[in-house]
């Protein structure tokens, strides 16, 4: 089983009837010149790059922007069309009054697995209070959280809510909640080491791309900045294969962590056992 | 006059051959045109279109061909993130094939008909797939 753990649908052609909506995206993500893509095209990539499942990442930044990026209801759509291949997760905008009830809704009814929150752009540090009813829903309903940690490349975000170090608090108060910190933190890729080692609780995924080519990047991060031996013997229950997608280039990225010098059971756990257990299984 | 038409195809592979002949046929007959030209066009520049012959053995010496000259592991320039996307460029090898490829070809139009060797065929060229992508074809003459 091969997962990629971060994946933003917004260009998914079925939740993109409206060209305003559309346009708003683009705008919102900074990301353009991509068009829409049909479920069939994302399928054709996802057996290009060998993936089984992917999971599926919305924003909601209604306070800042008026609106969701990408709605629970529609996450719960796509899951819907394709079960077999998509995982929803639900977003919430902490200073938005009805977010713990959204997120209520989202893992009572539209059964979504966890919860995405991007710091930088939602600006709000870890512990800040409007924080709490959703850390307390996650633990309720045993749902993991993956926050943005590292450099954005979105509008409007500032690296500074989003370093590693600022969320060793919240693994130590609350070992029960599983967390990822997305984009291995990057750059302080050495930070995010630092914590996995020493909370179990938290996972990071590998969705970074920010120079160079896949196998130039990942090999450079992963043998250099980290050595492959600190992920192959210490961390290897705590990685899980990311893409970013569609920012970055997902099928390199699959073929390029394939290409660490990692051991198979290493990598295995990096495709997709980790991301099984970080979930609380597929099903 | 003049008649442009265009269709949309799924790839499903990273590099890949379609033949496309049986399209530009069609085309060229309900253009209406009797005599002149048809240009194929690829809208993309990660891609080809190119003529040649239908064989099995020819596209794997084709696609060979091209990944020695542009092989996927390569210091290239054109990996790097582009701020007009706001997405990473991972594609060089595809442009550059679709540049060695080109991205057009023509043909005679006679009497109402493509005009073509026995052994030619029109491909569309993947080079960066799996894609959506747009083929246009324009007739022109009388």
């Amino acid at each position: 089983m091969f997962i990629d753990m971060h994946v933003h649908p917004a260009f998914f052609e079925p939740i993109n009837g409206d060209e305003k909506r559309e346009q708003y995206r683009h705008n919102v993500l900074d990301i353009h010149k991509n068009g829409t893509a049909p479920l069939e095209h994302i399928f054709n990539q996802m057996r290009c790059a060998g993936l089984d499942r992917l999971c599926l990442l919305p924003q909601d930044y209604t306070t800042q922007t008026g609106s969701a990026v990408v709605t629970n209801e529609e996450i719960a759509a796509l899951v819907k069309a394709a079960p077999d291949k998509f995982i929803g997760f639900a977003g919430a905008d902490p200073f938005d009054p009805r977010a713990a009830e959204k997120l209520e809704y989202a893992f009572s009814v539209l059964k979504l697995k966890g919860l995405k929150l991007h710091p930088s752009r939602q600006r709000f540090y870890p512990w800040d209070d409007a924080l709490r009813p959703l850390y307390d829903i996650c633990e309720k309903y045993d749902k993991p959280i993956v926050f943005h940690s590292g450099l954005s490349w979105e509008p409007d975000t500032l690296s500074k809510y989003a370093r590693p170090v600022l969320f060793e608090e919240l693994a130590y108060t609350r070992p029960k909640l599983r967390i990822c910190l997305a984009h291995f933190g990057w750059p302080w890729v050495q930070e995010t080491a630092m914590l996995m080692v020493k909370y179990p609780n938290l996972y990071a995924d590998t969705g970074i791309l920010y120079f160079d080519s896949a196998r130039e990047f990942y090999r450079r991060v992963f043998t250099q900045d980290i050595p492959a031996t600190w992920i192959d013997r210490s961390l290897r229950h705590q990685v899980m294969f990311g893409s970013n997608n569609p920012r970055f280039e997902q099928i390199r990225m699959a073929q390029a962590i394939r290409e660490l010098p990692l051991r198979d059971s290493t990598l295995e756990l990096i495709c997709g056992g980790n991301a099984e257990v970080f979930l609380g299984g597929l099903d | 006059m003049i008649k442009t038409s265009s269709f949309t195809i799924l790839t499903d592979r990273y590099n890949q051959f379609v033949l496309i002949t049986d399209r530009v046929v069609r085309a060229v007959e309900e253009s209406g045109v009797q005599n002149g030209m048809v240009t194929v066009l690829s809208k993309h520049t990660t891609t080809g279109i190119a003529v040649n012959e239908s064989l099995e053995c020819l596209e794997s010496d084709l696609a060979e061909f091209l990944s020695r000259l542009a092989p996927e592991e390569h210091p290239y320039a054109h990996a790097r993130m582009l701020k007009d996307y706001g997405s990473t460029a991972g594609n060089p090898t595809g442009h550059l094939k679709s540049h060695i490829t080109g991205n057009h070809c023509h043909f005679v139009v006679e009497s109402g008909k493509l005009v073509k060797g026995g052994a030619q065929d029109v491909y569309f060229c993947e080079f960066d797939g799996p894609a959506q992508r747009t083929i246009l074809i324009q007739v022109s003459g009388e």
